[in-house]
């Protein structure tokens, strides 16, 4: 049996006034791929990310470490006066601190969003269609095993009216 | 909305998104023409002259360049921070213009990010190329070792440079490359070649478009602008600092920091007009960078000149007023007047004085002149390195420590090769690499059309 319906798209218009009915109807989308990012899509599929949330962690565990980490080599670990410093001088951790701080949090916020999306190198991805990333817009509707015979001729004909140029069952 | 009438159309010749991914994708798939060639032999000319005086000065020592005691920082700190300053802007104009939400910026990041990438690497050759011994390199860096508890000095500017560009390099270098990650998952559907294919499916991570995959790298793309923009100031900042924390004439400024930072910007975007006007003219890109594009850039050139123009009149003007013999000796009898003035001159011109031309309409449309202007002005910006560093050492406090300077052979062929190196990247940038960011393009297209 096939698992969902693709609805395909050459206009962003077209795609955000079907999304739209879709969410009135309550049918559930599993994605929406595009070439470039929409707004409206995020919003009509409710999607959000807690990205900046985690970027905050880490920024603060860097500023963590690195002040940790300063203190210990210049008071326990090596403790040699330079300049009549004292050993503990803060004004002097603070560039090494606020330039760890972002190398830290920006490396770790890289890494959370290549986990989260699950991207990497050498990648085979699932292509829908070889247009998303030229100037097609692609919709991809979950063939639940609730779904009547009537749900998914709803869908289809929603789909046909919108203006689909493109529908494949997979 | 962008498109009210005040503003000209982000992208000219009503294109659609299919046009827009051709267009971008087309130069890739020519064969280079004649010129790319040429110049690609030049650079590579370029970079084996610069090897030469690497092996030389590896192999001899830094005594064959031409520093002495009294000035032991010549060409190569001068070339680290023109390079430094080159490289900050790419990352700055991407930036700095994504967090004021300016959409013009879009046809103009992806360039200005390959720029800085490229004028980063060859920025920190030169702290390298300066310790003659490449070998002890990792004796800056921090780490436990078998020496007992010995670590670096973190209290020292130049350790805290040397962490910032670091930073700097691998931060701008991700920007760069995550913004790349859709464009390249272009090119990879769009290759014809198995080989093509392959490659640039492997550098595009898997990337399919899907609204999960835009809504994150929208987001860490805002996280890492806000990041990266404090970056900026301060990696320039902690640069001046290398200067302004020592007591020698000229240098011992609270001013520098700033005056750097703007410094760096105007130079950058002096470079960033260069290979913007470079590529419209050579891959015809002309809907795509627009006038109205090379005008706004033209417009905060004209901008920034006048901070610089300030910064200069500001330090000679406490140089006058704080009274003190040296600093009045440094500023009126060795940059304005003395053996050093010619410098000094072509500093103030071509960075002061030249770029006011771009208050004139005539002047910014005719892209032969700002061509012209926007090399003068990394000419002086050079000059204006090159006046900070040897004139404060050349003569400070004693007179039995003057001493006057003149480059090698040796320092001439390594910033050459410097140059040759940033031209084979950015020619291998024209060639390989998706030159317009194609899906930010593709994103404010619906705004250009009324």
């Amino acid at each position: 049996m096939n698992k969902s319906i693709i609805g395909i798209y050459d206009n962003e218009n077209l795609l955000i006034s079907v999304l739209n009915e879709m969410d009135k109807e309550n049918i559930s989308i599993e994605e929406v791929y595009s070439p470039y990012p929409i707004h409206e899509v995020f919003k009509i599929l409710k999607r959000k990310t807690k990205l900046p949330y985690a970027t905050f962690t880490y920024a603060l565990i860097g500023l963590a470490i690195s002040y940790s980490f300063l203190y210990w080599a210049s008071v326990k670990s090596y403790p040699l006066i330079y300049g009549g410093k004292p050993l503990h001088s803060i004004p002097s951790f603070i560039i090494i601190c606020f330039v760890s701080m972002i190398s830290i949090s920006m490396l770790l916020s890289v890494l959370t969003f290549l986990a989260r999306t699950k991207l990497y190198p050498g990648k085979r991805p699932m292509i829908h269609d070889l247009k998303i990333t030229d100037d097609a817009f692609v919709m991809i509707i979950p063939k639940k095993p609730e779904m009547s015979e009537n749900d998914l001729i709803k869908i289809n004909s929603l789909l046909k009216a919108s203006g689909a140029i493109k529908i494949i069952e997979k | 909305m962008y498109n009210v009438d005040i503003r000209d159309p982000l992208i000219t010749g009503n294109k659609t998104i299919h046009q827009v991914t051709e267009e971008i994708y087309e130069p890739s798939q020519k064969r280079p023409k004649l010129w790319w060639y040429v110049a690609f032999v030049i650079s590579l000319c370029a970079l084996g002259f610069g090897n030469w005086a690497l092996y030389i000065t590896i192999s001899k020592g830094i005594g064959t360049w031409g520093l002495n005691n009294s000035i032991p920082w010549g060409w190569s700190i001068i070339n680290f921070v023109w390079w430094i300053g080159i490289g900050h802007a790419g990352t700055a104009f991407s930036i700095f213009l994504l967090i004021l939400r300016q959409n013009w910026r879009t046809s103009i990041n992806r360039a200005a990010e390959a720029m800085t990438v490229a004028a980063v690497m060859c920025a920190s050759l030169f702290p390298l190329f300066h310790l003659g011994r490449l070998g002890f390199f990792f004796y800056m860096m921090a780490y436990p070792n078998t020496r007992g508890p010995l670590w670096v000095n973190f209290n020292s500017p130049l350790f805290w440079d040397y962490v910032a560009i670091i930073t700097y390099l691998i931060s701008s270098t991700l920007f760069w490359y995550l913004g790349m990650v859709p464009d390249l998952a272009t090119f990879r559907d769009k290759a014809k070649s198995k080989i093509k294919k392959a490659l640039y499916g492997f550098f595009c991570f898997g990337w399919v478009g899907s609204s999960r995959e835009w809504l994150r790298l929208e987001s860490l793309h805002w996280v890492m602008g806000g990041l990266i923009a404090a970056l900026v100031v301060s990696v320039h900042s902690i640069v001046a600092m290398d200067f302004a924390t020592s007591i020698l004439p000229g240098w011992h400024t609270t001013i520098f920091p700033p005056y750097f930072v703007v410094g760096a910007i105007f130079s950058g975007f002096a470079m960033v007009l260069t290979l913007m006007i470079l590529i419209r003219k050579i891959y015809k890109l002309k809907d795509y960078i627009t006038d109205s594009h090379l005008n706004a850039i033209c417009k905060i050139l004209v901008f920034v000149s006048l901070i610089m123009a300030t910064a200069y009149a500001t330090e000679l003007f406490i140089a006058w007023y704080s009274d003190n013999e040296y600093e009045i000796f440094t500023f009126f009898h060795n940059r304005v007047t003395g053996e050093y003035n010619n410098e000094f001159w072509i500093m103030l011109i071509n960075n002061a004085m030249i770029p006011q031309l771009f208050w004139l309409e005539k002047i910014r449309k005719n892209l032969t002149i700002v061509f012209i202007i926007s090399i003068l002005i990394n000419v002086g910006m050079w000059f204006e390195r090159y006046v900070i560093v040897i004139t404060s050492l050349s003569k400070d406090m004693l007179p039995s420590n003057w001493a006057e300077y003149s480059p090698s052979m040796i320092e001439i062929g390594l910033f050459i090769g410097t140059i040759g190196f940033f031209v084979i990247c950015i020619l291998l940038f024209f060639r390989y690499i998706p030159m317009i960011a194609i899906h930010e393009v593709k994103g404010v297209l619906k705004l250009t059309k009324i």
